[in-house]
């Protein structure tokens, strides 16, 4: 219901990466403090939850290797070739959205500021091409700048003053 | 029942307060648009607002995150029919006969129906959750911790196989969502697990942040990474319902909102399943077979019904299990918790005014989304058309400014993105998000359960089987899981005909 089914090579990869983490958590689990000089039950370990959520999702994920195999993954299977430049949307929105939330904010600009920048830089980017084929630049900055500013004022307001949340 | 009804009054006058009345429709508002909005769903529309009503009193807030909750599950509809594109998942069943009707020059009628089956699909919900949460809270009380244990495995196991279109990955996505739980101090002898030494991660990943990254980064990512489509709104004439819409498909809005709300008891289910339930079950007893897909009155109907029904049906095990029905369910439910209200089976002895000011509150937002289903057309016309571009990063900004709101810390935003990061790849490997969600919520329920059962036990699990509650939960756990193995469904469909050939025999013999 969500989304299109993916092909049984990258349902291959994928349960490899899941049995991977499955494998990581049952070692993790093993390997963890079983509280001896407490003398706790051995049914009450700290592992013991983890390590049976991992010998499920490892179970799962072989069902699903399994299952991708006899899908005919690994018949004429290649890695897709993933060109860049197709991709520059979804880059551009995870180094925008990252910058602003580990780079911008919290970090002594005001709050406020900080969202107006994003805002702002996010739009002009992503209408970049369209107002230079249109040559509306100078208006596609006008955009961008006030939407920025109104939108950093107004949850700033919303926020802080009128909700009384803290801000970062 | 008087009781009950004195209970739902005392609480409808408790809201008539101007603060009370500008939050609901405020929120309802606020709602209706993010479920119009296509990409914005209504979890994210209730976790944003769980983050900015932090600090008011809980019932208005409460109140303000019930009425986002049931403004954007109908809101979807609109984009439905107009875009044909579902605003909400749970919309989705509303594409088929809504934008068919919108086709045929009948988009106003079609939005009328969309009100009409809404408004009606919460009333028989929230008459269901004024009746049955008294009766499930009384059950609940046999629950110990067998029982719950198997109530939040079956939790997980039937969201991971109803919401998504591969079980196998729902369930792995809800074992995820069970081990995400687990991470920070264990609650019996407070010992980190898989912290690696980052002191916040000590305290757990809280949900919120979890489900913001999840529904909200996930989605403008999602939103974002594709051109956007040019977007053409169908013309619409007079929304306003027709009363023969209603006396004529009564008995498919009924149908419609039982089952609605019966999905909405079934953990971690949610309102896209109710919607396709519904229609389903409409289209199977309906005299108009033919129609439906192509403009069906009644298909709509039931869709529209179905998924507004399910939002109170949801509630219900909030209240008397806390164990949530839908995924914005689950954000409800940690928002109870963050205003110090403990859902569970203790409401009905403990707070039971509290479950009629809920029931309260859905009304209030029935009514809600009547009067905005009614005016903001022209409105909601102008917004659809609003480039998404614009709106994304606001949205962003909201899901960031939402994070760092529960606890002051900008350790959930990072949790945030990482949740919007893996979630969005999740998304494109087709896991469901729902299932994640409800092992996150349902994690330290189960753990806890099986522990303390372990404990009380002795370490014999025997109990977990041998109760009756315990046993009837595990069978149904394995059934759910048994009947996605083909040599099984092979085996029970011989034996079913097996079974038949026997009762044909003997009926023949009879007839010798």
């Amino acid at each position: 219901m969500e989304d299109e089914k993916p092909s049984p090579f990258v349902d291959l990869v994928a349960g490899g990466f899941w049995l991977a983490l499955a494998i990581a958590i049952m070692v993790g689990a093993w390997t963890m403090d079983r509280l001896a000089h407490l003398k706790i039950p051995i049914f009450t370990v700290p592992g013991l939850v983890p390590g049976l959520l991992g010998a499920a999702i490892a179970m799962a994920s072989l069902v699903l290797i399994v299952r991708s195999l006899r899908a005919g993954a690994l018949a004429g299977a290649h890695w897709p070739s993933v060109k860049l430049g197709e991709h520059w949307r979804l880059i551009a929105v995870l180094v925008l959205c990252l910058s602003y939330a580990i780079g911008l904010i919290g970090h002594g600009l005001p709050f406020w500021l900080a969202s107006a920048i994003f805002v702002a830089v996010f739009i002009f980017v992503f209408q970049f091409a369209e107002r230079r084929r249109d040559g509306t630049l100078p208006r596609g900055v006008l955009v961008a700048v006030t939407t920025g500013l109104i939108s950093g004022l107004v949850i700033h307001y919303a926020f802080q003053d009128l909700f009384l949340v803290r801000l970062p | 029942m008087l009781d009950g009804l004195i209970g739902f009054g005392t609480a409808i006058l408790g809201f008539m307060n101007p603060a009370s009345i500008v939050y609901a429709l405020v929120a309802c508002f606020v709602g209706f648009i993010i479920g119009a909005l296509p990409g914005l769903t209504a979890t994210m529309g209730v976790a944003l607002m769980t983050t900015l009503t932090i600090k008011l009193p809980s019932a208005d807030a409460l109140l303000i995150l019930i009425c986002t909750y049931v403004g954007a599950i109908y809101g979807g509809s609109r984009s439905a029919i107009l875009l044909n594109i579902p605003g909400t998942p749970a919309s989705a069943a509303s594409c088929l006969d809504g934008h068919a009707l919108a086709r045929q020059g009948l988009a106003g009628r079609a939005m009328g129906i969309a009100t009409s089956g809404s408004v009606l699909g919460t009333w028989i919900g929230m008459i269901a959750l004024a009746f049955f949460t008294p009766v499930l809270g009384e059950m609940a009380l046999k629950f110990g911790a067998y029982e719950f244990f198997w109530l939040a495995i079956f939790g997980v196991v039937i969201s991971g196989n109803l919401t998504g279109n591969d079980p196998i990955k729902g369930w792995m996505a809800g074992f995820l969502g069970l081990f995400i739980a687990g991470i920070g101090q264990e609650a019996l002898y407070a010992f980190n697990r898989f912290t690696f030494e980052v002191h916040d991660l000590s305290g757990g990943i809280s949900l919120v942040p979890a489900l913001v990254g999840a529904f909200g980064l996930a989605e403008v990512i999602t939103v974002m990474k594709d051109r956007p489509r040019p977007v053409m709104v169908s013309a619409y004439d007079t929304v306003i319902p027709k009363l023969i819409d209603v006396t004529k498909y009564w008995r498919t809005i009924v149908r419609s909102g039982l089952i609605g709300t019966g999905i909405g008891i079934v953990p971690g289910v949610g309102e896209d399943v109710a919607a396709w339930s519904s229609y389903a079950a409409a289209r199977r007893a309906s005299k108009e077979k033919e129609l439906f897909g192509k403009g069906s009155i009644e298909g709509l109907m039931a869709a529209e019904t179905g998924d507004n029904a399910c939002v109170p049906g949801a509630v219900i095990p909030v209240l008397t299990l806390a164990v949530p029905g839908s995924a914005p369910a689950a954000v409800l439910l940690a928002a109870m918790l963050i205003h110090g209200v403990n859902p569970g089976p203790l409401i009905m002895v403990e707070n039971p005014q509290f479950v009629y000011e809920v029931v309260a509150m859905m009304f209030i937002a029935s009514i809600g989304i009547l009067i905005y289903g009614l005016t903001l057309t022209k409105l909601l016309v102008r917004v659809l058309q609003f480039p998404a571009v614009l709106i994304m990063p606001i949205i962003f900004v909201l899901c960031a400014v939402g994070s760092y709101a529960i606890a002051s810390r900008l350790f959930d935003v990072y949790v945030m993105l990482a949740f919007g990061v893996i979630g969005f790849m999740l998304r494109q490997l087709n896991f469901p998000m729902a299932p994640l969600v409800l092992g996150i919520v349902l994690g330290d329920l189960m753990e806890k359960s099986l522990r303390r059962g372990l404990v009380l036990s002795d370490g014999d699990l025997l109990p977990f089987f041998s109760r009756p509650i315990a046993f009837v939960m595990f069978t149904l756990v394995a059934v759910t899981i048994l009947m996605n193995v083909p040599a099984f469904n092979r085996l029970t469909s011989r034996a079913w005909s097996s079974l038949g050939g026997l009762f044909r025999r003997s009926d023949a013999g009879k007839g010798v």
